[in-house]
């Protein structure tokens, strides 16, 4: 992050209220950020998959693998797959809870779900997912629900973070876990640079050049630059009543996994 | 994340082999098993498990059905179920959980058979796969005759040549006399210096 980048990210974490929140660098009212959010989904979801691949150089697939071996599925759970979009953890976790299990792939955007279901059904993925259109903060499951339940690059993009996961701590059964995995701050300098740099110079580029849409992907680096670091997300899920929380870096701290319990 | 890295190539190389299978391989009877290895050349578990009729290759330890210690080595010559209950009796395996899980994932990679020759040349062609097929068994046939030869030079030399080559002590000896040597030619050449200058002096 350049020092203007990083003034900017910190002027913005110092005038959000409890009426605004951050769009990327931008301070909105908290109730226009979920239409602003859907708005870049609903841009960007028939070129997600293709996107993922680019700009990751196909690393997001070890990451979501990462999730999946962290998470000690068993045949017969019940997982949620929350801001599952493209459904990439939704048809292994399929896989591994198997016939007497099930697995809930929930987003907020109706497109990113289409794309998901299409794609899952494709597959042959079908037995035992369902497809629920729900915001993370307000969780339309019943309390103790889900023995796990995964949020793969989809917190940043939550309105109220905290009120997330004290819904999603709400719909866990005593003994369940979540596993956040999500951008982070990488932990050494030199890849912090290279990282700002390849996201403010070259990741809209490909934005513009694949997706035909720069400004999605602009916000998808400032978003995770406004993003809690791996302390901050650690001490969030603490304050929802998660416990034993830790969490892991991946590539050097680009991307990080979360791990808490209720118990 | 090397582990995951591996996980995956190995899940597709997995699926890919019992898809080119020559006969269709059902893998109900393992549905939803798990047979996780620990190597101990790997700092990390593989488990294989089955889902509709595909094998997921993962890190998961929690779901097991069978778990086996054992080493590359080792794996390499379970092809059967009496080399199994072999295997175990040696001490070259451990095995927990359902033996029964693990005896079928081995009968399953015994009853692999693959027609590597059709495969390619639905690929590349008739001709070529041929061509190919004479070059390889070629090469093979040559590496053969090497490996033949090395083997049978070895077994001379074993048998032969070492008997004539010079031990240790010998070599030992044989340096302590040429410095007993070295020192009398030093002496002798000191002798002689001071004689020749006794005798230019008069």
């Amino acid at each position: 992050m350049s020092d203007q980048q990083r003034n900017q990210s910190q002027d913005v974490q110092d005038t959000t209220s409890d009426n605004t929140t951050h769009f990327g660098y931008k301070t909105i009212d908290k109730e226009d950020k979920v239409s602003m959010v859907a708005g870049v989904f609903h841009s960007v979801a028939k070129q997600y998959d293709v996107m993922n691949d680019l700009m990751s150089f196909g690393v997001h697939r070890l990451w979501k693998r990462f999730t999946i071996d962290a998470s000690g599925v068993r045949p017969g759970n019940k997982v949620l797959d929350l801001a599952g979009g493209t459904g990439d953890l939704t048809a292994k976790f399929s896989q591994l809870v198997g016939k007497d299990g099930k697995v809930v792939l929930a987003d907020i955007n109706s497109s990113m779900l289409n794309v998901g279901r299409d794609k899952l059904r494709d597959k042959g993925l079908v037995q035992n997912i369902k497809y629920v259109q729900a915001n993370a903060q307000y969780l339309p499951f019943e309390d103790n629900t889900f023995d796990i339940v995964t949020i793969a690059f989809g917190l940043r993009n939550v309105t109220d973070k905290d009120m997330a996961l004290r819904s999603i701590y709400r719909v866990l059964k005593p003994g369940g876990r979540l596993l956040v995995l999500e951008f982070s701050k990488p932990e050494h300098e030199l890849l912090n640079k290279a990282y700002d740099f390849y996201s403010f110079n070259i990741l809209p580029k490909m934005g513009e050049l694949v997706a035909k849409d720069g400004e999605s992907y602009q916000y998808l680096a400032e978003s995770i630059r406004m993003h809690p670091d791996q302390e901050t997300l650690k001490n969030m899920m603490d304050n929802a009543g998660f416990e034993q929380t830790s969490f892991k870096n991946l590539t050097g701290g680009v991307v990080a996994l979360h791990k808490g319990y209720k118990f | 994340m090397f582990q995951q890295a591996f996980t995956s190539s190995v899940e597709l190389l997995i699926n890919k082999v019992l898809s080119l299978n020559t006969s269709k391989i059902d893998l109900k009877k393992l549905e939803q098993k798990t047979l996780t290895i620990i190597l101990s050349e790997l700092n990390f578990p593989i488990s294989l498990s089955v889902n509709n009729n595909k094998v997921l290759v993962s890190g998961l330890t929690e779901r097991a059905d069978c778990t086996v210690n054992t080493s590359i080595k080792t794996l390499q010559e379970l092809k059967a179920e009496q080399q199994l209950t072999e295997l175990i009796k040696q001490d070259k395996l451990d095995l927990t959980g359902d033996i029964k899980v693990a005896q079928q994932f081995t009968n399953l990679a015994e009853s692999l058979n693959i027609d590597w020759q059709s495969e390619l040349a639905a690929h590349i062609g008739d001709m070529p796969t041929h061509k190919l097929m004479q070059l390889g068994k070629k090469v093979a046939d040559k590496f053969q005759f090497a490996s033949k030869q090395i083997k049978a030079d070895a077994s001379e030399y074993i048998v032969h040549e070492k008997r004539l080559v010079v031990t240790r002590s010998q070599i030992e000896n044989f340096n302590q006399q040429v410095s007993q040597v070295s020192n009398q030619v030093d002496e002798i050449s000191a002798r002689i210096e001071a004689l020749t200058k006794g005798l230019s002096n008069t």
